[in-house]
């Protein structure tokens, strides 16, 4: 089920976020270029333009590595989860700052030609020129053109429009376009570069995006191999925590034909056999009352945690022990005795609330 | 070569600007019912995006294909 179109969703939430990331970009510019423009040791005092040119190339290639390290961040830690949040207003205020930083330098170093500037930018090799040959601005203008792709199509619109497997396919570009930012800055600007302030920023970027993405990759391979043990060892994948209605269950049904119930109270989940120790009522059916699994026949209850009926009553249910990897709750289809103590698995609740306000443009 | 390229490439953005206006007048809300009743803010929105990748909305119009048939317009500008 899909939702009517708007131009942008804007809520509290993202407003602030916006806010936050456009504050960063301005004050970085204005503190690169206030720094830049103090005189050098040698009386020479930079072009204004030109430092503009390089304080909104700058920003935005920080923006765009930050944007690209939000994603194994908040693989590695649930700390970083909100931080995904609002990735495509990120995304596409990253690209009007790349989008001035291309016009200023277009017409600033191409524009006062007898050459079409787009033309002059494909012959020539401004403004370092220490590396001849190499078109260091081709490349700049191959990854702007990534960007705009992105940015134009980051609307729901063109989601459902040019489906998600092509959507995903066109945005994971981003990855080239980074690639070719780098090298456009190692064989552009950092040729001229006598500071080794901006290589070495350079580099820890490209590290730290590399390094991150090698880190969950290594990381979801250990998850698959150890729920592919845990399926191995006969558990069931039941589902995602999120997808358990809240004081609900989902029935599994294992394959010896019995029936467990697994519920969801708040950000817990447990399991205990569907079977209700009073007339074998359906208990999957039932719901969380006061922290108790409730039988919706004649209203016996279980405790969650243990499967235990709660004081004064003594009667006890079988628990079932969970996990939760990589988002999906898995089933140990071996119970254990009536009444034993399993701790509820816990996931965080907050980051899918938040999901939940669908994000456009 | 050079001018040969710029000029084939303001050829194709010219067409998608002539084309993306018509879809966006007599096209969207048919081919994208989510989109049925939209304001002109969001018609802007997706207008860079209808100059640049007009052939495969071209393609999904002409078509006759629908998405979204699920939902119903209404005025949400």
């Amino acid at each position: 089920m899909g939702h009517q179109y708007q131009a942008i969703q804007w809520n509290r939430n993202k407003a602030h976020y916006d806010i936050a990331i456009a504050l960063f970009a301005l004050l970085y510019t204005g503190i690169f270029v206030v720094i830049g423009l103090q005189p050098s040791e040698t009386g020479n005092t930079p072009d204004p333009v030109v430092l503009l040119i390089r304080a909104f190339g700058t920003c935005a290639f920080l923006l765009l590595t930050f944007i690209l390290m939000i994603g194994p961040l908040a693989r590695l830690s649930d700390r970083f989860k909100p931080m995904l949040y609002n990735r495509r207003h990120f995304g596409v205020f990253t690209f009007l700052l790349a989008a001035v930083h291309f016009g200023l330098a277009l017409m600033w170093y191409h524009g006062f030609g007898p050459l079409n500037p787009f033309v002059s930018l494909f012959v020539s090799n401004q403004p370092g020129g220490t590396f001849p040959g190499f078109p260091f601005e081709v490349l700049g203008l191959a990854a702007f053109v990534i960007m705009l792709l992105m940015a134009v199509t980051s609307h729901d619109f063109w989601l459902n429009n040019l489906s998600a497997p092509v959507w995903k396919a066109l945005h994971m570009l981003v990855y080239v376009a980074y690639g070719l930012l780098v090298i456009h800055i190692a064989a552009g600007a950092l040729l001229t570069e006598k500071s080794m302030l901006y290589p070495a920023l350079v580099l820890v970027a490209f590290l730290l995006v590399a390094g991150l993405h090698l880190m969950t990759g290594l990381q979801e391979r250990g998850h698959d191999r150890l729920r592919r043990a845990l399926e191995d060892k006969g558990w069931v994948s039941v589902s995602a925590p999120q997808d358990i209605p809240d004081k609900r269950a989902i029935i599994v049904p294992l394959r010896d034909g019995e029936r467990v119930a697994v519920f969801r109270d708040g950000n817990k989940v447990s399991a205990v056999t569907n079977v209700c120790r009073h007339q074998n009522g359906p208990l999957g059916e039932g719901r969380v009352v006061d922290g108790c699994i409730t039988c919706p026949w004649h209203g016996w209850q279980y405790r969650m945690e243990d499967g235990v009926s709660p004081p004064p009553f003594t009667e006890k249910i079988a628990t079932y022990n969970l996990k939760l990897m990589n988002g999906m709750i898995f089933l140990d289809p071996v119970a254990n005795a009536p009444g034993a103590k399993v701790d509820p698995v816990f996931f965080d609740l907050t980051e899918y609330d938040e999901s939940g306000d669908a994000e456009a443009v | 070569m050079s001018e040969t390229i710029l000029l084939a490439v303001g050829i194709y953005c010219l067409a998608g600007i002539v084309i993306s206006l018509l879809f966006l007048v007599f096209g969207i809300a048919r081919a994208d019912h989510a989109a049925k009743g939209a304001g002109l803010v969001f018609r802007l929105t997706i207008l860079p995006g209808l100059i640049f990748l007009w052939p495969i909305i071209l393609g999904r119009w002409l078509s006759g294909r629908q998405i979204n048939q699920d939902i119903h317009g209404g005025d949400n500008s």
